[in-house]
């Protein structure tokens, strides 16, 4: 068949099996399943269980439901509404006040979690209950929180970054390096935008605290000192050699757990709704991790994202030309695929091009994890707005309207770093010797 | 006609360009009959899945290291035990002794074998200079599969699990101290981000099979199945000498990486071989009479 | 009836919570042992090296049972995500008919899922597969328990169907529905 009228047809197919209701998960499954059935003679059951069984027993995935059980913990206990009956006063003349929480928060979290499911699931759960019942403009509150969730893989560690550098031979350690400055300049972005806007939109805003005497200000940072003892141990746990990334996620639950019991705040039976509210979440969100793997090796299959990016080579373009044409194409396929598939199915046909047009291939990865973060909050297919939808109710594609600023954000960032590409490489170029 | 190959290797390193060229090699004598499309870098099935994909005929040919199966049948950990074979000539007749006893149990899973190809050998990789082997004492050492942890045992160092894309963080946040692998792999991660000292054992040169599902394998005309073996006896020639070269060729990335690069010191080489025939008398036991026999052709060759 | 059907939910998702809990456990005694010989090794005494054997390997078959006992049990509390914006332009009957459709659609798919499954988890025991790593694990033990959850999803998905088409309303569904009034709207 074809390949554009196949890529057609299977655009057509998602969405129309979206839109009618189905699960997402089983949705990618049976679009997998049309491409396998139209394109390739390989036996499609075993190709299917052959995958899902690889692809969900993956080590690196241990994480995501650990850090959204230690989100579930901090929900339930009185951690989270301490932490941000904590911020409101210091944050008080801040313009956007407590709608900063979420690029910071994520931006913190960021630091522990290679994910940007789990950074998502994890700040949100905590940040969208509180910020909503103090009156903050709900579509703000999402759109923040979808755009920041996507730190997580820009801010180190991050498991695009391990993929990539695996993948290229690249330096994973050059390659963390080199997205500290991108994911500085992100939540500089961020944070400006919410600034303007809540300069622009003062009437839905909350009204403003009161002004916080000496009493209420050192009351606060004591709220306060649970969430930075948690997050600097967990930081802590990595950094002195006790923890790798994956099992960070675990010291997270045991700190989460510790403090929720010295405070009070968890019995038997919200430790037992915590778990079932982890398990249930990142059930949700595997299901559909097991759709799209199997929709990533059926695109192996059919080829469609290779000839694609392949075509692209052909058309002999300047290093400019060339960068501009590959966003595009991540932002189109980005739409339908999920961010590691798309690293995985194209860079050994796009890193030669980019090598040949005089391209850093550090920077390129630092480049194709910002596409990957837009992917995450465009619709239909983005981990971000399903995570968003389950925690909010909110549907996908509302959720991705509220994103929308955070995705031209993105572009603007990527833009910015093709120009400056020193803010990804000069830290790498410092920090490491040769 | 199409054929889809799994490899798990990215497209730097050398055993993937071979597979590239062996692909080649394959639509050029097939006159464009059979076409293969290498998928590098676990981007179809991952490592794990790659021998299991190729049996049931998910693909009808793929890459995968040998010693992945070793706890299948110890024969397929021979080429693993350090300093049985630490040499390209001794590997090479290592393979020759050892490769019908590998053909014939793959054989029975329905797997053809094509060729095989070495990894340069397993060197050293440290943060520290170490000549005296009582140095060892204590330190962590990565450990990836039973041998690797049995050699970090015998010599008196900490077996340490460390995945692969977890080894730069590992070392830099001083979970583990040390490693042993090839060359390749330590220059292609660029491992003088992560380590400084690099001992060139040798110890081991463990190796990468090419193998196509049997019943695929026949369904070809004569004439084809002619033309991929031909391909693949090539491939494998041209693979070992890539090794070959590539062994000097890394080392000297090291150096120019800033790593320090030397030679084991003589009694931390004689405390390896001996390490190295505890490991193979072990071996012996577990693999029976058929792989003493295995080992007794090859020391007689 | 009901109450078996209940009974082997709640079971499944206490699976679920247990292969999570063991996951925290294993990897916290692997943290434990790092720590006690950072703190051996401060002391100036010899690591003791304790950890615990193929944790990766296993926390990731753990993992992935974990994720898939859940699947029918999330079904039942609507956790899994869908998009209802079409659905919530039709009336009462309109919501039926297609709410029947998706489950019939993924009544079909899901029976795939536990068929292709359930062949690879059979292969694996007659072959005796065995996990690359330092403790071998029979595969057809997590690949069965995988399977296991599939076909738990299964039952699940037809108990919304038979309850759809008797009482003229799915439960999920109106799980969904209560959300959508309680968080959805403005
Ligand atoms: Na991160
Ligand atoms: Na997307």
């Amino acid at each position: 068949m074809d390949i554009t009228l196949l890529s057609a047809l299977l655009v057509v197919v998602l969405f129309g099996l979206l839109l009618s209701g189905l699960w997402v998960g089983f949705a990618l499954l049976a679009v997998g399943m049309v491409a396998m059935e139209l394109a390739s003679s390989a036996p499609m059951g075993a190709v299917f269980a052959r995958r899902i069984w690889g692809a969900m027993t993956g080590w690196d995935l241990t994480a995501l439901p650990m850090f959204i059980w230690m989100g579930e913990i901090l929900f339930r206990s009185r951690l989270s509404s301490d932490m941000f009956a904590g911020m409101a006063p210091l944050t008080r003349r801040l313009p956007g006040g407590l709608l900063h929480v979420n690029v910071f928060g994520c931006a913190l979290f960021a630091c522990v979690s290679g994910s940007s499911a789990a950074t998502t699931a994890t700040v949100g759960r905590m940040s969208l209950p509180e910020l909503r019942a103090r009156g903050y403009d709900p579509g703000m509150a999402i759109g923040t929180l979808a755009g920041a969730g996507t730190f997580g893989f820009l801010i180190p560690p991050s498991l695009i970054l391990i993929v990539y550098g695996a993948a290229t031979e690249q330096s994973i350690a050059r390659l963390f390096l080199a997205g500290v400055g991108p994911g500085l300049l992100l939540a500089v972005l961020f944070s400006g935008y919410v600034m303007i806007w809540s300069r622009l939109n003062r009437h839905r805003m909350p009204a403003p605290e009161p002004a916080p005497g000496w009493r209420e200000r050192l009351r606060a940072l004591g709220l306060l000192a649970p969430t930075i003892l948690l997050i600097v141990g967990v930081i802590g746990s990595i950094y002195a050699g006790l923890a790798s990334p994956t099992e960070a996620a675990v010291i997270g639950v045991a700190g989460a757990l510790t403090i929720a019991g010295l405070t009070g705040g968890l019995d038997r039976a919200s430790f037992l709704a915590s778990l079932k509210g982890a398990a249930l979440t990142s059930c949700m969100i595997a299901f559909i991790l097991a759709g799209a793997s199997f929709l990533t090796v059926a695109m192996g299959f059919t080829g469609i994202p290779r000839t694609l990016a392949a075509w692209i080579g052909e058309q002999g373009l300047s290093q400019f030309g060339l960068l501009a044409v590959l966003l595009l194409f991540f932002i189109v396929i980005g739409c339908f695929l999920d961010g590691i598939s798309i690293v995985v199915l194209t860079t050994s046909v796009i890193l030669p091009m980019v090598i040949a047009a005089g391209i850093d291939p550090i920077w390129f990865g630092i480049f194709l994890v910002l596409v990957v973060e837009m992917s995450q909050i465009t619709p239909p297919v983005g981990f971000n707005l399903f995570v968003i939808q389950s925690i909010s109710g909110r549907n996908i594609f509302e959720v991705a309207w509220y994103a929308l600023p955070f995705f031209l954000l993105l572009v603007l960032a990527t833009a910015i770093i093709a120009l400056f590409p020193e803010i990804a490489l000069w830290l790498p170029s410092t920090m490491m010797s040769n | 006609q199409n054929w889809d190959m799994p490899t798990p290797y990215g497209d730097g390193i050398f055993h993937t360009q071979n597979i590239m060229q062996f692909a080649e090699d394959v639509a050029e004598a097939t006159e464009g009959r059979l076409n293969i499309t290498v998928h590098s870098a676990n981007s179809l099935f991952g490592h794990a899945e790659i021998r299991d994909a190729v049996r049931d005929g998910l693909v009808p040919i793929g890459e995968f290291l040998l010693s992945r199966l070793a706890n299948e049948d110890p024969i397929f950990a021979l080429d693993s035990i350090p300093f049985l074979a630490s040499s390209y000539d001794d590997a090479e007749r290592l393979w020759a002794a050892s490769r019908e006893a590998v053909t014939d149990r793959l054989a029975e899973q329905g797997l053809t074998v094509l060729y095989a190809v070495p990894w340069p050998g397993q060197s050293l990789y440290l943060r520290r200079e170490i000549t005296d082997p009582a140095e060892m004492a204590g330190l962590s050492f990565r450990a990836y599969n039973v041998a690797t942890e049995r050699l970090a045992q015998l010599l008196g160092a900490t077996p340490t699990q460390v995945e692969e894309t977890d080894v730069p963080t590992a070392f830099s946040t001083g979970r583990v101290e040390a490693m042993i692998t090839s060359p390749s792999t330590g220059a292609n991660a660029q491992a003088w981000d992560f380590t400084s000292h690099y001992i060139d054992t040798q110890a081991w040169l463990p190796k990468n099979i090419v193998v196509v599902n049997t019943d695929a394998f026949e369904a070809l005309s004569e004439e084809d199945q002619a033309a991929i073996l031909a391909a693949a006896e090539e491939a494998e020639t041209r693979g070992w000498e890539m090794s070959r070269a590539e062994t000097a060729e890394k080392i000297a990335e090291l150096e120019a990486g800033g790593m320090i690069v030397s030679q084991p010191s003589e009694a931390l080489a004689a405390r390896l071989q001996e390490i190295g025939e505890t490991m193979t008398s072990e071996w012996e036991a577990s693999a029976g009479p058929e792989g003493a026999a295995v080992v007794e052709a090859y020391r007689n060759q | 009836m009901r109450k078996a059907l209940e009974t082997l939910y709640g079971a499944a998702l206490a699976g679920t919570c247990i292969a999570l809990a063991t996951i925290a456990l294993l990897v916290f005694l692997q943290v434990s042992g790092r720590a006690l010989d950072q703190v051996l090794v401060a002391l100036g005494q010899p690591r003791l090296g304790l950890s615990v054997p193929s944790l990766a390997e296993i926390g990731g078959y753990l993992s992935g049972v974990a994720a898939f006992l859940a699947l029918g049990p999330a079904l039942r509390s609507a956790s899994h995500i869908r998009v209802t914006l079409v659905l919530r332009a039709f009336g009462p009957r309109g919501d039926r008919i297609a709410t029947a459709l998706v489950l019939l659609v993924a009544l079909g798919l899901a029976l795939f899922m536990v068929r292709a499954m359930g062949a690879q988890a059979l292969t694996s025991y007659q072959r005796g597969s065995m996990s690359y790593g330092m403790l071998p694990v029979s595969l057809w033990i997590p690949q069965g328990l995988m399977v296991l959850g599939l076909a738990i999803f299964v039952l699940a998905l037809l108990d919304e169907l038979v309850t759809l088409i008797r009482r003229g309303t799915a439960p999920f569904r109106d799980i969904e529905r209560n959300r959508e009034i309680t968080e959805g709207g403005h």
